[in-house]
């Protein structure tokens, strides 16, 4: 404990105990409504029922693959966004007249909500794959992209200068210089677009019901089994988890690897 | 370059090199947003949209802030409670609308419980964050004029975390804008979202592309708002660029 009155968890044993207590209210909260939940409640069915939910009725087949259509169209979403955002980036960063011709272009497409831009993804591309993994690259390219070019316009023009003096090519200089000094802003940019990636994927499913487990949770909500829609909310939540914390320990390592900031 | 990219998008639908059939012209959805406009029915949606997402972001804020002040201030609260809103805050809010639907129906009510759910989650955190980082010479200060509990929480916690705290309202701000725009397409039919979702399924993409504009304006509009009123309230407060969705 320091004196500004934050827990510091002097040990990893002290952290753990804390993650531990923080779960109490959850705890709390699913005993409390076990015991006042009934399993057959059009609401609030009991959280033991929310297990055997995904199982009825021959519905268990759907949910691994419907978790690894999930991750898949979130990943290559991601990945792409990563690509063209940080190509984006590093244009408009080294080039001032890039950015001001192109600034306002992308202020505007940066303004429309990735949310409203689900129903018209469906009317001009279709229901399918393809759809689904641009809705998820426009609404994540964002923060990469800003990050990117934040990163490159605070290099120290020293590095480059000597780039300059080691007669480096565009390629090697880019390749070389650039990208391993932006590569902290990128990771950073990443972390901010991995919960909206995930969250656009999971909406696309869930409008347009083409696979995954946002179309599950459509489907269980449409036909009135609530258990199910519960269960596969708290799936939904565990691959935001897992995916969260994977993307953090990247970060963490990269940055480790950079050196600091 | 903004004029020269429509100019391009429109010779390229005219010209019917661009192969998607639903792509309009500018010119069509300016037309479009004409109609839209002089039938009032932009006016309506925008105005129902606007203060569900106020009034959503109202009340989100008060919990927020007031749910932040507690975990941030007391110990016991913040180890106790913790990890219960982290992991309930990794759950994506859209997972939340079936539940929503269920729960309450297609309804204003499913909207709100959305919205707020939503927005939250930024104010809290970010009120914990500025009370957490409030350097332990300003707490020693309060300790040395031998304030109580009440004026130091007023005198130097308020305006030391306050910056912060305009950081998470601003941002949940534009989340319970989107939010609520969520929620009229899958559910509650009324408002922006509500037309968008009508006018995709009456194919007319040009009306469409009207409403997503005015959502992307709406944003736009609804922050410029905020900053200002931040710049003239809190010296201070007009914070950096922090964007989210």
């Amino acid at each position: 404990m320091d004196r500004s009155g934050r827990p510091t968890g002097d040990s990893a044993r002290g952290r753990r105990f804390e993650v531990l207590t923080g779960l109490v209210p959850l705890v709390v909260l699913v005993i409390v409504w076990e015991i006042i939940g009934s399993p057959d409640s059009p609401f609030y069915p009991a959280p033991s029922s929310w297990w055997p939910a995904l199982f009825t009725r021959g519905q268990g087949e759907d949910i691994i693959p419907a978790i690894i259509d999930t991750t898949r169209t979130f990943s290559l979403g991601l990945v792409i966004a990563m690509i063209v955002g940080v190509a984006i980036g590093i244009a408009v960063g080294v080039s001032a007249r890039t950015d001001r011709a192109f600034g306002p272009m992308f202020e505007f497409a940066r303004a429309l909500p990735p949310a409203a831009m689900v129903p018209v993804a469906t009317l001009l591309l279709g229901f399918d794959e393809p759809m689904k993994i641009v809705v998820v690259v426009l609404a994540a390219v964002w923060p990469i992209m800003l990050n990117t070019r934040t990163g490159i316009r605070s290099i120290d023009p020293v590095r480059l200068d000597m780039a300059r003096s080691l007669r480096l090519s565009r390629r090697r200089t880019i390749g070389s210089v650039l990208l391993p000094a932006v590569m902290p802003a990128v990771l950073l940019g990443v972390r901010v677009a991995t919960p909206v990636a995930l969250v656009i994927t999971l909406l696309v499913e869930y409008l347009t019901g083409v696979n995954g487990v946002g179309a599950l949770v459509g489907d269980a909500q449409r036909t009135f089994q609530p258990a199910r829609v519960y269960a596969l909310i708290v799936i939904a939540g565990l691959i935001s988890l897992v995916v969260n914390s994977l993307v953090r320990s990247v970060e963490q390592r990269v940055r480790r690897l950079h050196g600091g900031n | 370059m903004l004029v020269a990219a429509a100019v391009l998008w429109e010779l390229l639908v005219r010209a019917e090199v661009a192969e998607l059939q639903f792509l309009p012209a500018p010119s069509e959805i300016l037309v479009a947003a004409r109609a839209a406009v002089t039938e009032g029915e932009l006016l309506g949606r925008v105005i129902h949209t606007v203060g569900v997402t106020l009034l959503g972001w109202s009340v989100a804020s008060a919990v927020g802030f007031g749910l932040g002040l507690i975990l941030g201030l007391s110990n016991t609260a913040y180890r106790f409670s913790m990890t219960s809103f982290e992991v309930t805050r990794a759950i994506p809010p859209i997972t939340f609308v079936p539940a929503a639907l269920l729960i309450f129906g297609f309804s204003l009510r499913m909207e709100l419980v959305l919205v707020i759910f939503g927005g939250v989650w930024p104010v809290l955190v970010n009120t914990i964050g500025g009370v957490h980082a409030i350097p332990s010479e300003l707490r020693d200060v309060g300790a040395m004029f031998r304030l109580g509990r009440l004026a130091t929480v007023r005198k130097i916690v308020l305006p030391a975390a306050l910056p912060s705290v305009v950081v998470g309202l601003r941002l949940a701000l534009s989340l319970c804008l989107v939010l609520a725009i969520v929620a009229e397409i899958v559910g509650n039919p009324a408002g922006i979202g509500d037309g968008l979702i009508r006018a995709r399924q009456a194919l007319q993409p040009a009306l469409m592309f009207v409403y997503v504009i005015v959502a992307g304006l709406l944003g736009v509009v609804l922050n410029a708002i905020f900053r200002t009123v931040v710049r003239a309230l809190v010296p201070g407060g007009d914070t950096s660029d922090v964007r989210s969705w």
